[in-house]
């Protein structure tokens, strides 16, 4: 299958289809979404109703979906881990603030997970599939293999597939307390250098996304890449299972590490977590050129959607773009990408694009 | 009563969040549903919502809903009946 068109808002100059120019830099360990006017794109009378991700959601399958000049997409698939906390941080603090007697009908109504899936289907007055995935670091894949089924049994000829996840000052709050983040003076351009943050310590940066893809089951001639493969495992024994994993992937693809081109890894400077990277570095990614994305996009569970889409856009140009050209020394045009994210080292996925 | 439009006129836009909408731009006769502010239904249990927060009314009969919630002047005409019988 193919990737057709793209929408994307991040924490990086990403909207708009450009190329990744210079990395926009944060000090601190949270990254937040580099918004565009929405007025472009959503209904002002709309927007007033729709919360900070839904608006971030809405406009980038909207930016999608106009790049491949369709209307109406044969499926709608989105996947997010945390939905829409902003609403239900405000729906919730109403609650308690008046002893549980007012609910804001609003803020209730748009809480949901489903709510950017169900918002886009709305808009474009799209009555055709309309799913939601919440599976934490999982989300973005079982959003993308639903999508992928649809297309492989035929069911769709084109789906609109896409992960969304904020942080907002209560989340942000609740997962430093949890450790998730790291402490005192940090920014994401040295994530993974050792002195003073970086390796060796722990935790690593807060980040959100809005990221859409259309898929379609035929080439257009002007697609981004070709959707080769998905795969998730989850909670692996150790480091051989995860290789075994990755090789057993490659295989059932007919391929083998030495004809990928490019790997892009999860890696977000959590000493723990880096650890497996770190490894297969050593292992079956030796001698392969290899970037990570996390300090462009920060960490949440569906970030593995903007590693999809780095990719995505690195195939179509066949090179890095200027922002990650430091990190590697490609001399060849790229034409196969191995991603490798893992969420907590729970939740596992890789999936292999290749040129068209 | 002037008073207490101009302040229902700035809860509305902030309750309902009416962004590029002034108070002055609300007129106080100005129908808020459908053909006037545009308003619709789940605005009205936002505005139901309002009542009770800053007024502490509840709004028992639904019947009574269009009636109440026509312009801002009802609303505010409605208030000060209530604030009177149950003061």
């Amino acid at each position: 299958m193919y990737i057709r068109a793209t929408g994307n808002i991040s924490p990086q100059k990403t909207f708009g289809h450009q190329p990744l120019q210079e990395a926009v830099a944060y000090t601190g360990n949270r990254l937040s979404c580099i918004e565009p006017d929405y007025k472009a794109f959503i209904d002002p009378k709309q927007i007033r109703r729709m919360s900070r991700i839904i608006r971030m959601g809405v406009a980038a399958a909207m930016e999608c979906l106009q790049e491949a000049e369709l209307k109406q997409p044969d499926a709608i698939v989105t996947g997010t881990a945390y939905g829409c906390l902003e609403d239900t941080h405000s729906f919730i603090s109403k609650m308690v603030e008046f002893n549980e007697e007012l609910l804001t009908p609003t803020a209730f109504i748009q809480s949901t997970h489903n709510t950017i899936g169900a918002q886009i289907g709305l808009l474009l007055q799209c009555n055709n599939y309309n799913n939601a995935f919440v599976h934490r670091g999982f989300s973005f894949e079982s959003a993308l293999l639903d999508g992928m089924m649809l297309l492989k049994d035929n069911d769709a000829a084109n789906v609109l597939v896409g992960a969304i996840d904020e942080i907002t000052n209560t989340s942000h709050t609740i997962l430093s307390r949890l450790g998730l983040y790291k402490q005192g003076d940090t920014s994401n351009l040295n994530l993974y250098s050792s002195i003073p943050t970086g390796i060796g310590t722990k935790g690593t940066i807060a980040g959100e996304g809005a990221s859409f893809f259309l898929l379609t089951n035929q080439p257009s001639g002007s697609d981004y890449a070709k959707l080769d493969g998905l795969h998730t495992f989850y909670k692996p024994d150790g480091i051989p299972e995860i290789e075994k994993q990755i090789t057993g992937f490659l295989e059932s693809q007919d391929i083998s590490i030495n004809d990928i081109d490019l790997i892009i890894t999860g890696k977000n400077g959590d000493a723990g977590g880096d650890l497996a990277y770190d490894q297969l570095a050593q292992s079956i990614f030796a001698d392969k050129e290899s970037i990570h994305y996390k300090w462009l996009c920060g960490e949440y569970p569906t970030a593995s959607a903007f590693a999809l889409w780095l990719a995505a856009t690195i195939i179509k140009s066949g090179e890095l773009p200027p922002a990650l050209r430091g990190s590697g020394s490609l001399d060849k045009k790229i034409g196969r990408i191995l991603i490798y994210n893992h969420y907590l080292g729970i939740h596992h996925a890789v999936s292999l694009l290749s040129a068209c | 009563m002037d008073k207490l439009i101009s302040d229902l006129k700035t809860q509305i836009i902030a309750q309902l969040n009416l962004q590029d909408t002034k108070p002055e731009d609300i007129g106080d006769d100005q129908p808020l549903f459908v053909e006037g502010l545009g308003l619709d239904s789940i605005d009205a249990l936002e505005l139901i919502v309002l009542l009770q927060q800053n007024y502490k009314i509840k709004l028992s009969n639904a019947e009574d809903g269009p009636k109440v919630f026509k312009t801002v002047k009802t609303m505010a005409e409605y208030i000060t009946a209530y604030q009177a019988q149950n003061s």
